[in-house]
């Protein structure tokens, strides 16, 4: 299944949050709070089971300045393998003047799976961004199936974070130099104006990046103890 | 190729010695006790970290903008103390370099360069560069277990000899890497944190 999905936020004279272009394509279905106020709140909906093996779904995202959208999932996301044995992949894109925070529910890596996901973000000067990634390696008792994921986010086309994340081999993830044997994997990137110190514990921490934002990263063996320090930021 | 042998000699003055690329922490956690648990420590770190560091080094001696790349790999080190531990020996390397192999290019690099890019500038090769780059990945590692773990040094090297440090070379120099290690990430957030002794600086 090949999809594509858009989304434009813009603020109106009134100082509210509105959907000015919403797209959608299944499986992406984006679902917009009945509301009107500052935050613009959308769901994004799997509105049939994806991604599967051989999918290719593409989202974009632009919030223009002085919006907020809160882009949440409801769900979490099984990447499953196709019968096929095509790999699949999926695209989100942010271009951001105002302010976004993307929180979807965990991916869960299943057996077989082959998945490549890809977020891009683009920040103008004043952009501030959410975003967060929780990973589960398999189902109880199953091993986790192949997936990259990546994240690049720039400022005024410099980069502030690009991090890639491949799981699924078990030499690296079983290695203390890997994911340490952990099944869960959580980050969430905060790009705004706040400094925020370096912090840590055993498998987590929260750490100021170089170009400015913050990172926070925990490992984990299971959803709640690793959404919990993301929570934290 | 006499620069590259130069670089990886573990006697070239760089300030190398002194970082365990995360294996103190490793040890004092009792994470990596013996063989099989350094061995499976020194793949993770050569197939995550060590193919990042490669690449940028096989990049800087392709003669990419050495700016931008100390900028892209900024952005692939969310870690401070990873930041940290790949200037200082960037800049140790630096030192070293400036005497015994003056050039342009080598002033061309920013202020406290990333590692990778002062190999990268030196080997002039990139899959030399990046060969150098991953062997050091793991060999810093290596020797430091052995001082750290007293495991025999014969054993240890016959575990490095045998990890496919050409294979990450290669695809190195394939296209610009971008791949992190969480678990590296937090141990070199711990071991900064740590109280008490520590032998190495990362």
């Amino acid at each position: 299944m090949k999809a594509s999905a858009r989304l434009v936020v813009a603020l109106d004279s009134h100082g509210n949050s509105v959907v000015r272009v919403l797209r959608s394509m299944t499986p992406l279905t984006l679902v917009p709070a009945r509301r009107v106020g500052p935050v613009a709140l959308v769901h994004l909906v799997s509105s049939v089971t994806a991604p599967l093996g051989g999918d290719s779904l593409c989202l974009t995202v632009e919030v223009g300045p002085g919006a907020t959208l809160d882009l949440r999932g409801v769900a979490a996301t099984l990447v499953l393998p196709g019968s096929s044995g095509e790999p699949s992949s999926s695209l989100v894109r942010f271009s951001v003047e105002g302010t976004v925070s993307y929180l979807p529910e965990p991916t869960v890596v299943t057996a077989r799976a082959n998945h490549t996901a890809v977020v891009e973000a683009e920040l103008d000067g004043h952009a501030e961004l959410r975003l967060r990634e929780v990973l589960v390696l398999g189902r109880a008792r199953e091993p986790a199936g192949s997936l990259s994921s990546s994240v690049r986010a720039t400022r005024c086309g410099k980069p502030l974070l690009h991090q890639q994340l491949v799981v699924g081999d078990p030499s690296v993830d079983g290695s203390v130099s890997g994911l340490a044997g952990r099944r869960v994997v959580g980050s969430s990137l905060v790009l705004d104006g706040i400094e925020r110190k370096a912090d840590g514990g055993e498998w987590w921490s929260v750490v100021p990046l170089a170009a400015g934002g913050t990172l926070a990263t925990a490992l984990g063996d299971d959803v709640v103890t690793v959404t919990r320090v993301l929570d934290a930021i | 190729m006499l620069t590259a042998l130069i670089l990886s000699d573990s006697r070239f003055p760089g300030g190398g010695h002194v970082h365990s690329g995360g294996l103190e922490e490793a040890a004092a956690r009792g994470l990596v006790v013996d063989e099989p648990t350094l061995r499976s420590f020194l793949h993770g770190r050569l197939v995550t970290a060590g193919l990042l560091a490669a690449g940028f080094a096989a990049a800087a001696a392709r003669g990419e903008d050495l700016s931008e790349l100390d900028a892209e790999l900024d952005a692939r080190t969310p870690s401070p103390a990873q930041r940290e531990a790949s200037r200082a020996q960037g800049r140790g390397m630096l030192r070293a370099a400036r005497r015994a192999w003056p050039s342009a290019r080598l002033d061309a690099l920013p202020r406290d360069p990333h590692q990778p890019l002062v190999i990268g500038v030196l080997a002039g090769d990139p899959f030399e560069a990046a060969l150098t780059c991953a062997y050091l990945a793991v060999s810093g590692p290596a020797s430091a277990a052995v001082r750290l773990l007293g495991l025999d040094p014969f054993g240890v090297n016959a575990i490095v000899a045998a990890l496919p440090v050409e294979d990450v070379a290669s695809r190195a120099c394939a296209e610009l890497p971008a791949l992190g290690s969480p678990a590296l990430d937090l141990l070199a957030e711990a071991h900064v944190r740590r109280e008490g002794v520590r032998l190495f600086g990362s």
